[in-house]
């Protein structure tokens, strides 16, 4: 076997000496890589391996065989066991060439240059994972690169600073300094990175020990760990999952070296990245395999990078600002649009359809609204039209109703005048007459008073009424009408208030028109014109107003039609009047309609909701 | 000149305002707030008197008791007072023999002159009226052959044609003449005459 490295080391240095520079350096090596690495199987060497291999596989001049052993030094060691493990990696790769060897972790490197004049001699060496201090210890040998990674405690503790401000204790967890592989060289550093701060060891201790002690540590503190392989009493551990046993019960965050330790608990640190060690590792290997020599790589820092734990910043209330510069966050929780994105873009897209469709709804809305605005404005115009059309038709009425008061009121003035001229005036008639002039003063002021709210041109207005009362005072208004048409008007209040909310001038108008238009009716009967007007209460929400009279009826065929606009069966009728009596019950929630009365004669009604 | 006024108003404040006014004109006042209680108490015919009637009244109204008034013969005059009056309703009235027709507000003037008006004419067919019973009860003082004397003298006749034509004497006429001037209180036959054509007897 070494016959035949040496045997082709000499052939490619005669094929290097006899061509040229330039000529290819392919196959100056077998292409074949041994790995060999001091891991017990846990995920920071699988990564690491991992990373190394889709390297390796990237290759694409040609193929490079991977071969690996784990030794798994952080739990076996001592005189015995390495020779063993020399031997049998003497015999199991006796006949297979290699081209470079790969060790991982300052232990293995160790082991391999002691073993090297033995088992491969000359066959250069990559290392992945040393630290600066290994690096300067190993004094540089031949043929010896690798990845330098730079993870001194004080880094640690500086993380450590920036996750508790106040920091004024930093408690270490891990096994003893010397049974660790990556973070041995702690051990002699704590004393210069940690002055001024308190420091708790709790090193090299039974893991339910350990459990106990990080939870009851003090306020200011933080927790560096290292790595838990073992309890000392002969229980092993992948130092992750230990890790998430103690952080189960740390009462403090958990500053950590490795990124596999950020997942079990760790709030993160200046962590080894395994991957990119073994990316790096990897690419010095093949240039290694592809011709150039060991000795002219210089070894590559890196691996290394602040790396923190979003979960655990907002345990420990940790803000991003505070870290050091460059540093990654992971496990940040996904925002609830990052984490459903399909969903919350739909989502979005409804309501924005849905905002789009409630403001179009709103417009026509508004449009609607302005529109029902319009439509009572018209209303109102032609309820105010209808209205002094029936003042006009009820004139003599009103004329006869102010010249009544107005004729007592001269008589009364003038026989006073008569009085103040005798010679002996009787002062308490006097009295009496002036007090009579008073009272029909008011009368006719009433009565002008009624009109002009009858006539008054005013918006649609709800007002709390009394619909007894607006039926009294459009009966009283009716009375001299009637009386000069010979119809005998009566009217039957329901007992009580009848609380609606109307307009009074409009409901007024309602109630006019039905007994003007009754009136009309019976113009032709010789006798017993009779107009009965009634209200009473239709169960407990509405109130029902009849206006009935003893006419003719209305034809049935016409019921239906007598409040559509301008239908008339009068020589000079509009056909308006009970057009508008619809409108306004209608606009007052109310319903109205006509019928024939058993007994002869129309009889109209209208309901109308009572207040609540 | 005194009287009775009788004043039909549903309107009591009105009423009571030309009540104070007439009997401070010096009328005795009778008021009826409707047209059946006047009618329930007819008045006198025969002492002076106006009814001042309203148009509009419940119940009866005011042309109506014209109307009911004028069936039973009634010659009390009657003047209407209305708030409001319309064309047709004051010729109606006017037409049935109202005496006036007045519109409120009325002045006490107007209003009195009216009702004095009324009176005055009141007075004067009772006057009239009063004369020609009184002839009437002369007339059925004739016997029955003084009564044919009494209507052919007053047409002309000659006592020898009236004789002659009831076959009887000339001298019998004379005296039967004679006995008619006496019993009608007349001097000359010219006034017999008047009095014959005011009875209806002509004609």
């Amino acid at each position: 076997m070494i016959k035949t490295v040496s045997l082709r080391g000499l052939i490619v240095g005669l094929v290097a000496l006899l061509a040229p520079v330039s000529v290819s350096a392919q196959e100056t090596r077998p292409h074949s890589v041994l790995v060999l690495d001091q891991s017990d199987g846990g995920t920071f060497y699988f990564q690491l391996l991992s990373g190394l291999r889709d390297v390796v596989a990237t290759h694409d001049d040609a193929h490079v065989t991977l071969y690996s052993e784990s030794l798994d030094l952080s739990r076996f060691g001592g005189p015995a066991f390495e020779e063993g493990l020399k031997r049998y990696l003497k015999e199991k790769y006796q006949d297979t060439p290699i081209g470079a060897v790969v060790t991982v972790g300052a232990a293995t490197t160790d082991m391999v240059l002691k073993w090297r004049a033995e088992l491969w001699p000359g066959l250069p060496i990559v290392f992945a994972m040393l630290d600066e201090m290994d690096f300067a210890r190993i004094k540089s040998p031949p043929d010896v690169t690798g990845v330098i990674v730079q993870l001194p405690l004080a880094d640690e503790i500086k993380v450590a600073r920036a996750v508790v401000p106040d920091l004024d204790t930093i408690a270490l967890v891990g096994d003893t300094w010397d049974g660790l592989v990556v973070y041995r060289n702690w051990g002699g550093e704590v004393a210069s990175a940690a002055a001024g701060l308190k420091v708790i060891e709790i090193v090299g201790q039974k893991l339910s020990d350990i459990r106990k002690q990080v939870a009851e540590l003090p306020a200011r503190s933080a927790i560096i760990y290292s790595a838990v392989f073992s309890d000392g009493e002969g229980k092993y551990y992948l130092p992750s999952i230990a890790l998430g046993l103690i952080a189960e019960k740390a009462n403090r965050p958990i500053v950590v070296a490795a990124e596999t330790f950020l997942g079990p608990g760790g709030i993160g640190g200046y962590v080894l990245l395994p991957r990119k060690i073994g990316e790096e590792a990897a690419k010095l290997t093949l240039r290694i395999l592809d011709g150039a020599r060991a000795a002219e790589i210089p070894p590559v820092y890196g691996g290394v990078k602040p790396i923190f734990n979003w979960q655990q910043m907002q345990r420990w209330n940790v803000s991003e600002s505070s870290l050091p510069d460059g540093s990654e966050i992971r496990f940040r929780e996904p925002t609830f649009i990052e984490k459903y994105r399909w969903q919350s873009m739909a989502i979005m897209a409804a309501l924005l359809i849905q905002a789009g469709l409630i403001a179009f709804l709103l417009h026509e809305r508004h449009l609607r609204r302005d529109a029902e605005v319009e439509s009572r404005n018209r209303m109102s115009e032609l309820a105010h039209v209808n209205r002094n059309a029936t003042a006009g038709e009820l004139s003599s009425s009103i004329a006869h109703e102010l010249n009544q008061p107005l004729g007592s009121i001269l008589t009364n003035a003038e026989t006073a005048e008569l009085i103040l001229k005798s010679d002996n005036p009787d002062l308490g008639e006097i009295r009496e007459i002036l007090a009579d002039i008073k009272r029909d003063d008011q009368r006719a002021g009433e009565v002008i008073r009624r009109l002009r709210a009858f006539l008054k041109r005013t918006p649609f207005e709800t007002k709390d009424v009394d619909l007894n009362e607006i039926m009294n005072e459009a009966f009283k208004f009716l009375s001299v009408q009637a009386s000069a048409r010979n119809v005998a008007l009566y009217l039957q209040t329901a007992p009580g208030t009848l609380r609606i909310k109307g307009d009074p001038v409009q409901l007024q108008q309602v109630v006019l028109n039905l007994v003007v238009n009754s009136m009309d009716a019976m113009a032709a009967i010789p006798y017993g014109r009779t107009v009965i007007g009634r209200t009473e209460l239709n169960g407990g929400s509405t109130v029902e107003i009849s206006i009935s009279d003893s006419g003719p009826g209305v034809p049935p065929d016409k019921l239906a039609q007598v409040f559509d606009p301008f239908y008339t069966t009068k020589d000079q009728g509009m056909g308006i009047g009970l057009s508008i009596a619809r409108t306004i019950i209608l606009a007052h929630n109310g319903q109205i309609w006509a019928e024939n009365q058993s007994g002869g004669g129309a009889a109209f009604h209208f309901t109308l909701p009572l207040a609540a | 000149m005194v009287g009775r006024i009788h004043v039909v108003d549903d309107d009591a404040s009105f009423r009571t305002a030309i009540e104070r006014r007439l009997k401070l004109a010096g009328y005795q006042v009778a008021t009826y707030p409707t047209a059946q209680q006047l009618l329930d108490r007819l008045p006198d015919e025969n002492e002076p008197s106006c009814i001042l009637l309203d148009v509009r009244i419940p119940g009866l109204s005011g042309p109506e008791l014209q109307g009911r008034l004028n069936e039973l013969g009634s010659t009390l005059p009657i003047v209407f007072l209305t708030g409001h009056a319309d064309t047709p309703t004051t010729v109606r009235t006017i037409k049935a023999g109202a005496e006036d027709f007045l519109t409120k507000p009325v002045g006490s003037e107007q209003l009195l002159g009216a009702i004095e008006r009324a009176m005055a004419r009141h007075a004067a067919v009772r006057g009239e009226r009063h004369r020609l019973e009184e002839m009437r009860a002369l007339v059925a003082g004739l016997t029955p052959r003084e009564r044919q004397v009494f209507a052919l003298v007053v047409r002309g006749k000659l006592n020898k044609q009236i004789a002659h034509e009831l076959g009887t004497t000339e001298r019998t006429i004379k005296a039967h003449r004679h006995q008619v001037m006496e019993k009608m209180k007349v001097q000359s036959l010219a006034e017999l005459v008047t009095l014959a054509d005011r009875l209806g007897v002509l004609g």
